[in-house]
């Protein structure tokens, strides 16, 4: 069907959309009456724990389960010697040029790969006896080298992390667009610069776990179970366990968080999961803290090296990125995924046309890395960094160079190097706000007065261009699979009620108010009349979940498309109760139906509930031809890539004998474009800054140079508490998307991105009159005394 | 296993436990008594999701075994939330987006419903100094400072009516 097209639906001025409406789902989190995973009551559950390789790589020759099977409460004891049997392995080949396909069965039985790799798995009637038992279990192990690093990853003789592939290398492509030689030869200088990332994860304050259910009489499988992606993870749990999808549900109840870490199935829920259907009794499995800080999915370790080719003016002629990747032991994603991302929207907001690329990724004896908020986060520092490299270099104030290099609006559409579209943004109108603001000239000036009394300021800029919603069309151009899709329905029962649903699940993105909004706002109701339902894949349709910075564009935008249509039918049954012959005059506001006479709008009497009640109850005084019943159902495929933009700006001092870091003034300009909620967005916006603030100074997952992980709590992996996380001044300068629902943009890592960028450059900023130049994150107090040693 | 019979007061109510001795108050509130309103995050003591509080005071409910809390007093968030609508500090929260996935939640209002007992007045370095014992991964914590100070000003004119 055709329906209400997006480009149609952008306007000024909406009744729901834009209202800062607290939140619905507050009530129950608020009273302690939320349901999250461990919540749920389970009779006669059985509890799983899992053994766990304690080296980093290490050659199984053995197990002796005798003494943990006779432990009490012990139900079952197994290994992958068993659970293979049950189970599919997960095959990575899609068909990319470069990237080596793997196979990871879903328990090791050869060799351990990662200090924390799952190689039995015990379980029992309690979880303490469960624990217990684990101990119990004796694994055998030949010890192994292991690489830990991409640099000894690639080393000549370097110990294989998998053993079918010719080497650690798992991933590499190239890219060019332009003449970068012809662009090099032309140039004032040839600028170098270098970035890199350190390992992190996700940390969620809910660990992971899940609950699987089998029913031996209709040979159905419940998983109850966090998911950003119910859809795409009960596929995924279908086809490991050999089912069909209609034999399984996935349940996601509340969620503790997420960021990235809950969009997969992992192997120890498919393990879980294969033993519910084997022992025929619900099993259900809470990872701990150390598993999750040693065994959940890690993230970022990657590093860019940049060579720009830039004039006397500082505007980049050409630009070339090489970046690589430590993606640890096993690929739960295609290995070239994320990095390939970077390098396609890596030239951001400036004007470069002459680009090249190359990726590399490494596996390392370390636990796998895959997506964490903000996957590309990188990008943005790499960027604007470099163009503070070239500032540096060339001795041009740093706003100058980069506006010279940026995008001006007269440049829109802009096609990037790699094809990508920059449309419907506004980098430099936030850029010239975000100047103004701060008070660039009077921070310069106090800059360089303070820095004669020894006080060692520095102000960071960093502009970014964030890829919320990633349409299908941008997954084939990027040579990724993957569909960009999303799904909803909105459904109205015959006594009135609401009820609208989407593919995405949430796990602590607010959704289900601003989904509200936008269902309001397209049947013309009120917010609190709509009943959003989501993580059930019995309840939601298939769509491919929160991933990216989707929510609002995907989620939001088609569960507004879906309202207009089930609207568009509630006014023609209204036009044929009320006689007329088209309901061009009609309109419902306030859930009450509206006509247009003489200039002014008058009530008709006729309300939601006449119409509900009339579809349902009623069919024959429906417009000829039309079905009875009110409920609709859209999918949507968002455009290649629809973008958000801002500015951040960071001011610190740095403390030159300690190398503390102090932020002094945080400031963003934000175009995020229409938004549904503002109370959610600037969330959002807080919660990834900080989290990026995070990463930039504290977070850091260790590994030691045997590939033991030394981060196994929260004392030793470090995130921001309220005292390390500043006061934020966010300044909207929003304006709508032409392409998207309602002109919706999204947002929510580009928060994660301009902090990495704009704190790293702020460091170095203040770093200046020491001639040194921060290279890697975190930025650790140590690390920047290290520096400044070398100075002397 | 050796399982004890003992008694637990929580939230006013005696309760009757029949557990093994080194069973967390943590895991006995939520699976025993049901109240899965005190969140698990770490087990180690640093997160703070499971504060509730013990005879008035904040203390991590995963680094004491229940068998150790016969005659004291436990609140848990269940506890400190009235029978209709929200406590001051729940509002405050509400109002002001203090929360996204509400995990680290119930920590945070044990611990603040007992500080602005004792500090009626507190300033923003005082509640962040206090909030750092709750780690919160998604709000960057401002609004929960902002919602904590409105609280207190809320519950300040309460009491002064
Ligand atoms: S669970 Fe007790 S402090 Fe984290
Ligand atoms: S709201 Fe998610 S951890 Fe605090």
């Amino acid at each position: 069907m055709s329906g209400v097209k997006p480009e149609d639906t952008a306007r000024d001025g909406f009744d729901q959309i834009g209202k800062p409406v607290p939140r619905k789902e507050d009530a129950r989190l608020l009273r302690g009456k939320g349901t999250y995973l461990d919540d749920i009551e389970v009779p006669g559950a059985l509890h799983a724990c899992f053994v766990r390789s304690p080296y980093a790589h290490a050659r199984i020759t053995g197990f002796d389960l005798d003494e943990a099977k006779a432990a009490p409460g012990v139900v079952a004891v197994v290994t992958g010697h068993e659970v293979n049997d049950w189970t599919n392995a997960l095959k990575m080949a899609p068909p990319i040029e470069g990237l080596q396909p793997t196979e990871m069965t879903t328990l090791p039985v050869d060799k351990a790969r990662f200090h924390g790799d799952p190689v039995a798995c015990v379980v029992a009637t309690d979880r303490y006896l469960a624990e217990d038992a684990a101990e119990l279990v004796y694994v055998e192990y030949d010890l192994l080298d292991a690489v830990t690093s991409y640099d000894a990853a690639l080393a000549d003789g370097a110990p294989l992390v998998d053993e079918t592939l010719p080497s650690n290398l798992v991933s590499h492509q190239k890219f060019e667009a332009g003449d970068i030689a012809r662009r090099k030869a032309e140039a004032y200088r040839v600028v170098e610069a270098a970035f890199a990332m350190q390992r992190m994860t996700h940390l969620p304050i809910e660990t992971r776990g899940c609950i699987a259910l089998w029913d031996d009489g209709r040979a159905h499988l419940t998983m109850h179970i966090g998911s950003q992606a119910p859809h795409p993870m009960r596929s995924m749990l279908a086809g490991r366990l050999r089912l069909a999808e209609h034999q399984v549900t996935v349940a996601s109840p509340d969620v503790g968080g997420a960021f990235g870490q809950k969009i997969i199935v992992y192997r120890e829920e498919i393990t879980v999961a294969a033993l519910a259907c084997r022992l025929k009794r619900p099993v259900r499995w809470r990872e701990d803290r150390l598993e999750n800080l040693s065994a959940s999915l890690q993230a970022r370790e990657n590093a860019v090296k940049t060579l720009a080719a830039v004039a006397r003016d500082g505007r980049i002629l050409s630009l070339e990125a090489e970046i690589t990747e430590d993606f640890g032991a096993y690929c739960f994603y295609p290995a070239n995924y994320l990095a390939r991302v970077i390098g396609m929207i890596l030239t951001g907001p400036y004007r470069i046309q002459d680009y090249a690329f190359e990726v590399k990724i490494a596996l390392t004896n370390k636990c796998g890395a895959g997506p964490m908020r903000a996957p590309m986060a990188i990008t943005s520092l790499v960027m604007d960094g470099t163009l503070d490299a070239v500032a540096r270099e060339l001795d041009i104030d740093p706003a100058e160079v980069r506006r010279v290099n940026m995008v001006r609006p007269s440049d829109l559409p802009y096609v990037m190097p790699t094809g990508e579209k920059l449309e419907d943004v506004t980098p430099s109108e936030c850029f010239e706000r975000g100047l103004e603001e701060i008070g660039y000239a009077a921070f310069r000036d106090a800059q360089e007065a303070d820095r004669d009394n020894g006080i060692y300021r520095g102000l960071g800029m960093c502009n970014v261009i964030e890829s919320t919603t990633y349409g299908s069309a941008f997954y084939k151009a990027a040579g990724i699979p993957g569909s960009g899709h999303e799904a909803a329905w909105v459904k109205i029962e015959p006594s009135g009620a609401i009820r609208a649903s989407a593919g995405l699940m949430g796990t602590g993105q607010s959704y289900e108010t601003p989904y509200a909004q936008a269902v309001a706002e397209g049947l013309g109701v009120d917010p609190a009349q709509v009943d959003v339902v989501l993580g059930n894949t019995d309840i939601s349709p298939y769509g491919m979940g929160a991933r990216g910075s989707r929510g609002a564009t995907a989620g939001g935008g088609t569960l507004f498309l879906a309202a207009l249509d089930l609207k568009a039918k509630m006014l023609d049954i209204a036009a044929a109760l009320l006689g007329l012959n088209s309901p061009s005059e009609l309109e419902l506001r306030g859930g009450q139906v509206l006509r247009h006479v003489g200039g002014a709008w008058s009530e008709t009497g006729l309300g939601l509930g006449d119409i509900a009640r009339t579809a349902y109850m009623d069919p024959l005084k429906l417009p000829e031809g039309m079905e009875p019943g009110l409920e609709m159902h859209r999918a949507w495929d968002p455009p290649q890539m629809t973008y958000s933009n801002s500015t951040h700006f960071c001011a610190v001092t740095l403390d030159a004998a300690t190398g503390r870091v102090d932020i002094d003034r945080y400031l963003i300009v934000e175009d995020c474009g229409t938004v549904l909620n503002p109370l959610v967005v600037e969330g959002q916006q807080q919660g990834a800054t900080v989290m990026g603030i995070g990463g930039v100074l504290f977070e850091h997952m260790v590994y030691d140079e045997s590939g033991q992980n030394l981060c196994g709590t929260l004392a030793d992996y470090m995130i921001p508490t309220a005292c390390e996380a500043p006061e934020i001044e966010i300044v909207s300068q929003n304006t709508p998307n032409r392409r998207t629902p309602a002109g919706i943009k999204g947002m929510a890592e580009g928060g994660i991105m301009g902090a990495i960028g704009a704190v790293n450059n702020a460091v170095n900023d203040a770093l200046r009159p020491f001639g040194v130049v921060a290279e890697r994150q975190p930025l650790s107090p140590d690390y920047i005394r290290s520096l400044l040693r070398v100075t002397g | 296993m050796n399982r004890i019979a003992f008694t637990l007061t929580v939230n006013a109510m005696a309760c009757e436990v029949v557990a093994e001795p080194r069973k967390l108050l943590s895991d006995v509130l939520r699976e025993d008594l049901r109240l899965t309103g005190t969140h698990v995050g770490c087990e180690h003591g640093v997160c703070g999701a499971c504060t509730v509080l013990v005879d008035g005071a904040p203390a991590r409910a995963c680094l004491i075994f229940a068998i150790q809390m016969q005659c004291r007093e436990i609140t848990t968030v269940e506890g400190l939330t009235p029978a209709e609508g929200l406590s001051p500090l729940q509002q405050a929260l509400h109002e002001e987006h203090g929360l996204q996935c509400g995990y680290c939640t119930p920590g945070i209002i044990t611990t603040f419903e007992a500080f602005l007992r004792e500090n009626p007045k507190p300033t923003d370095d005082e509640i962040r100094e206090v909030l750092s014992g709750n780690l919160c991964r998604c709000t960057g914590y401002a609004n929960i400072v902002r919602a904590i100070r409105k609280a207190a000003q809320i519950m300040r004119k309460g009491t002064a009516a």
